[in-house]
């Protein structure tokens, strides 16, 4: 069952002389607990999808649906709160919040929601990543690959539909950036998570099971599940 | 090490950077120009006023120079000129005095003006004419000619009777030139020419001081000697330069001619609790301007410092960028200063003007913000200022200095400041979050909440100093009853006491009674008397002498022993008993109506309201003596009276001056009118009938106004006095609170609006994972809302004690602080600073959700 899809998703910046074509009609399916890699080289507009397919922008035109909900036919508010129980985000530099601990920040979206929190599931969670022992600490106390375990424990914390990664390991040096894919790989896999990681390094795409490459705004490779 | 000229590109830097941040800038030079502002507008009042009183003490001395020698020959005048030290060196040859019978209330000097500038110095330099040249002509006061009832045109002859070291001539002089009269001049000058003075004056051949020491002082002749007048190049210690210039023209400083430094550039022996408080002002001041700079900057650094970090980076040093730090607060203040100025000059003279109309100051041009004081206003305002600028950006420029380019690149508000290493679990709401993003910079908060809290603060105590004053407490001492008539108090040697008491002619006396609308005239009369001390009252006497005459300096009690104890006697009708200030004893109507008892109080006075039972000759029981003189007559009595209570007239009805030994005694008019003939009274209380004040009011000022000598006092232009003086302190007091609430504001704002911007970027993260609009807005309102409630926490707790001191200042009896206490205006501002508080942050979000999240978190 495909949990992400989109259709002619295009976003075009600018206009007249300067409009420029980030994203032209990119159709994609992503399918239930795969972990996909988004290759592409810089300015291709790997980052463009992204931000659409977690709904943190609105295409020029075209569709995403998670879970077969038309995310841009909900309010801005309510996007926010779809984004929040059904996309957990890992960005390039970790953006964790600087006065919550890591707990507070793992549980930060579903404390927002007001829900109460799967503290045998999180739990779980956050030994898979290794961050039992640091639990009360503030992220100006961790590493810049503790930080990044913490953002990951975040996006799978509220069990989102897809987890939507941009450059996780882009801060990292390579020992760590190996030892972070590596769990990010396993917790998808030990929770059934479905991952898109968008990269620009062959080595690390290469750990997904599929990649989809991107250049110039079109997708040229891998677009469907069976490309 | 290689100097290199890098000054330039330091400068472009500074300048590009300059323009680089325009609404940066725009606040940075506006919270300039409100510090300016605010110390322009203070130094505009603070200078009037010092230049106010100067005038006025100049005016009264008579005198604008600094310094003079006095009675010297024309080679002392020489010897004067030629000294460096001095400038503005200018005589006046002493000629003799006017003695027309019409000047009998005027003294007149008459003397030579060596210049237009020593005219100009006395005040009395003619504003129609010019000072005369020919023998025959002479310039005067309008005084002068009022009294000889001559008109104010050049060309009139003069009649004037001249003593001369006295020789009396008579002389006709023609009008060359005359000015408007100075009535609190100590004498009145009329000048004549050179020529006059060659004619009619000796000139002297010895020095004026041969002449005394050898003798009476009545042979002494000061015709024809001369005053030199001169100025040194700054009023610090002129007492000390003029003492240093003796010694230097004359060997010592006994040889030199007698020397006197003007009274008006003496400074007043300003006591150390008002110095203090002057300190503590302008300190409040200096600080309410230091923290609007100082957190502005502050921000503005932060602002801009991963350009600071990227210039590090590629290898600008620190110093350099201290530099280009304080090139742009040099920018700042020269756009800012010359604004802020001309607004605080605006508006220290509107308030100025504001003040002295309220106040009933003197002469409203004294006290003016006029040319003559503009430059140093403006220079004492602008050096402040940019002190206070300069002083402000010393912390943030170090702070640029010393930031790590690494740091700076990944600078962001946060990172830095959390020292904690744990942090407890808790549930994360907006308000938790909020409150741990204000603890995140504490220095900040600390620094918004002070700024707020100060104008609070003052606008409390501003509230406290006028419940202070109410208008009972202030008329206690100025007005018994309705309207009260009484005598101008003159120093007029040439009339006897008891004529200087009696200043109510028995016609006035008659018409106020005959006013239609008043339901009471109560009449107190006066006299002197000399009291005959005997036996317990005279031991008393003794003991007195005794225990005081050592430390007294007065003389009182040779006097006392020579002349006899001098008194005043009072005669009060019936119903002024009630108004008595009694110390001892009770006022009993019925036997007061006998006419065999006397008010009385005895004292000295080093020990007013001090007196213990041994320093008061009578008690209440005692018998008191005197003999009264009527001089209408020339009767002498004797009376005996038994002390009813110890007391006297309340202030406002009694002579308005007093005596080293202060005897009075209080009978009944009927008892008065019996030991003299004379119906003249000292002064008169009436109350309105109801309904009638105004009416009364009216006619009472028609009978009045036309008699010399008298006044009359109304309790309604009182009132009128005190709100316009209450009105005043509002005024300034608004004033000051205005442009410290405006600068806590605008510090508010600024922190606020920086503080979002600069979490720009966090705030965009919490969006992306969920955090939806609203709740970050309320998150940012509890934000606002905490510095508000700790504005109003820390006005609380640091103004109350502030409130007790303005309290202790004013209120110097026991009183109960908490009847004066008030926290109405925090109670007040408070929901207002909670609305602003919650709407800032909100706005300043709203603004920022212009950009979208994906915008926002690709900001570096």
């Amino acid at each position: 069952m495909d949990v992400l899809k989109t259709e002619a998703l295009t976003k075009v910046y600018g206009k007249g002389q300067n409009q420029v074509t980030a994203l032209d009609k990119a159709e994609i399916s992503i399918s239930e607990g795969s972990f996909v890699a988004i290759v592409g080289t810089s300015g291709s507009g790997k980052s463009t999808l992204l931000h659409m397919m977690g709904g943190l922008d609105r295409p020029t035109s075209g569709k995403v649906y998670v879970e077969n909900k038309d995310i841009f036919s909900l309010k801005d508010e309510e996007l926010t709160i779809f984004r929040r129980r059904k996309i957990g985000f890992v960005f390039q530099s970790f953006n964790l919040v600087p006065t919550l601990n890591v707990y507070e920040n793992i549980v930060f979206p579903i404390q927002l929601d007001g829900n109460d929190v799967d503290e045998k599931f999180v739990g779980e969670v956050i030994k898979t990543l290794g961050l039992e022992d640091m639990k009360n600490r503030l992220p100006n106390q961790l590493s810049g690959g503790q930080q990044q375990r913490v953002a990951i424990a975040r996006a799978l914390a509220s069990k989102p539909a897809i987890v939507l990664a941009d450059e996780p390991t882009g801060n990292l040096d390579s020992k760590t950036s190996q030892d972070v894919l590596g769990l990010l790989k396993v917790t998808g896999q030990k929770f059934s998570q479905t991952i898109v990681m968008i990269t620009h390094n062959e080595a690390i795409a290469q750990m997904a099971d599929r990649i989809i490459r991107i250049e110039d705004g079109h997708i040229v490779k891998g677009g469907a599940e069976n490309d | 090490m290689t100097k290199v000229n890098n000054k330039g590109v330091i400068r472009r830097l500074a300048f590009r950077e300059f323009r680089k941040s325009g609404k940066m800038n725009c606040i940075v030079i506006f919270s300039i120009i409100l510090t300016c502002v605010m110390f322009a507008a203070l130094a505009s009042i603070g200078g009037a006023l010092i230049n106010g009183f100067q005038n006025e003490s100049m005016r009264a001395v008579g005198a604008k120079s600094m310094a003079g020698f006095k009675f010297c020959m024309e080679e002392d005048y020489e010897k004067i000129l030629s000294d460096r030290s001095v400038t503005g060196v200018t005589y006046r040859i002493i000629v003799g005095t006017v003695i027309n019978d019409e000047l009998k209330d005027l003294n007149v000097e008459l003397n030579h003006a060596g210049s237009d500038d020593e005219a100009k110095d006395s005040f009395c330099f003619p504003e129609t004419g010019r000072l005369p040249e020919s023998e025959d002509e002479i310039a005067v006061s309008t005084l002068m000619l009022d009294r000889l009832g001559l008109p104010y045109e050049t060309g009139v002859k003069v009649h004037v009777v001249l003593n001369i070291d006295g020789e009396i001539s008579e002389h006709e002089f023609t009008l060359c030139g005359f000015w408007n009269g100075d009535p609190v001049a100590p004498a009145q000058q009329a000048w004549v020419s050179r020529e006059f003075v060659n004619k009619n004056v000796p000139k002297p051949q010895t020095s004026f001081y041969d002449q005394l020491g050898k003798g009476k002082d009545s042979g002494v002749k000061y015709a024809g000697y001369m005053q030199v007048s001169f100025d040194f190049r700054s009023s610090l210690d002129i007492t000390g330069k003029t003492e240093k210039l003796a010694e230097r023209l004359y060997g010592n400083k006994e040889n030199a001619p007698y020397f006197g430094v003007n009274p008006a550039y003496q400074t007043s022996n300003a006591d150390s609790d008002s110095v203090t408080g002057y300190l503590m002002f302008t300190l409040l001041i200096f600080a309410a301007g230091y923290l609007i700079i100082y957190n502005i900057f502050r921000i503005n650094i932060s602002v801009n410092i991963r350009s600071y970090g990227l210039l590090k980076t590629i290898g600008t040093t620190s110093k350099q960028i201290r530099h280009m730090v304080r090139t742009e607060a040099l920018i700042y203040s020269l756009i800012g200063i010359p604004f802020g100025l001309g607004g605080g000059v605006l508006l220290g003279r509107s308030l100025m003007g504001f003040i002295t109309v309220t106040l009933n100051i003197g002469d409203a041009r004294n006290y003016a913000v006029n040319s003559e004081i503009l430059l140093p206003v403006c220079a004492i305002a602008a050096l402040f200022t940019f002190a206070t600028v300069m002083i402000s950006c010393l912390g943030p420029c170090r702070a640029a200095g010393n930031v790590s380019p690494i740091e700076a690149l990944r600078y962001n508000e946060t990172s830095i400041n959390i020292k904690k290493e744990q942090k407890k679990t808790g549930k994360t709401t907006p308000l938790s979050l909020a409150l741990s993003n204000l603890a995140r910079n504490r220095k900040k908060g600390m620094v918004v909440v002070l700024s707020l809290s100060l104008s609070l603060i003052i606008l409390n105590s501003v509230s406290v100093l006028l419940n202070t004053f109410s208008f009972e407490d202030q008329i206690r001492g100025e007005i018994t009853g309705d309207f009260n008539v009484v005598r101008k108090v003159m120093h007029n040697s040439a009339e006897s006491f008891s004529d200087e008491l009696q200043k109510i002619n028995p016609e006035i006396l008659e018409s106020l009674r005959n006013t239609e609308g008043i339901s009471e005239m109560e009449t107190v009369y006066g006299s002197e008397i000399f009291l005959e001390l005997s036996g317990e009252a005279e031991k008393k006497m003794d003991a007195l002498k005794e225990k005081y005459a050592a430390s007294d300096q007065s003389g009182v009690f040779d006097i006392i022993e020579n002349h006899g104890a001098f008194g005043t006697l009072y005669g009060i009708t019936d119903g002024l008993g009630k108004e008595l200030v009694l110390s001892d004893g009770e006022f009993d109507e019925q036997k007061w109506k006998t006419g065999r008892y006397a008010i009385v109080t005895t004292g000295y006075m080093e020990l007013r309201g001090t007196e213990t039972d041994e320093d008061v000759l009578y008690r209440p029981g005692d018998t008191v003596t005197f003999t009264a003189k009527d001089q209408n007559i020339g009767k002498t009595e004797k009376r005996e009276y038994e002390v009813m209570a110890v007391g006297s007239l309340p202030e406002t009805l009694d002579k308005q001056s007093s005596f080293y030994f202060d005897s009075t005694v209080i009978i009944p008019e009927t008892e008065y009118f019996g030991l003299t003939e004379n119906r003249k009274a000292l002064s008169v209380m009436i109350n309105a009938g109801e309904g009638k004040y105004d009416e009364v009011s009216e006619k009472l000022n028609d009978i009045i106004a036309p008699e010399p000598g008298i006044y009359l006092k109304s309790i309604e232009s009182l009132r009128a006095e005190y709100e316009d003086f209450t009105r005043m302190i509002k005024i300034v007091g608004g004033f000051l609170c205005t442009i410290l609430g405006l600068i806590g504001i605008l510090n508010f704002v600024n922190s606020v609006v920086t503080g979002i911007v600069s979490r720009k970027r966090e705030l965009a993260v919490m969006n992306a994972v969920g955090m939806t609009g609203k709740q970050l807005s309320s998150m940012l309102m509890w934000e606002g809302v905490s510095y508000a409630v700790l504005t109003a926490l820390t006005s609380v707790i640091l103004g109350t004690p502030l409130c007790y001191a303005v309290f202790n200042f004013i209120i110097t009896t026991e009183e109960s602080f908490l009847k004066y206490f008030t926290l109405t205006p925090v109670l007040v501002c408070v929901p207002l600073l909670l609305i602003l508080a919650a709407f800032i942050p909100t706005a300043a979000y709203r603004i920022l959700c212009k950009e979208s999240v994906v915008e926002r978190l690709r900001e570096n």
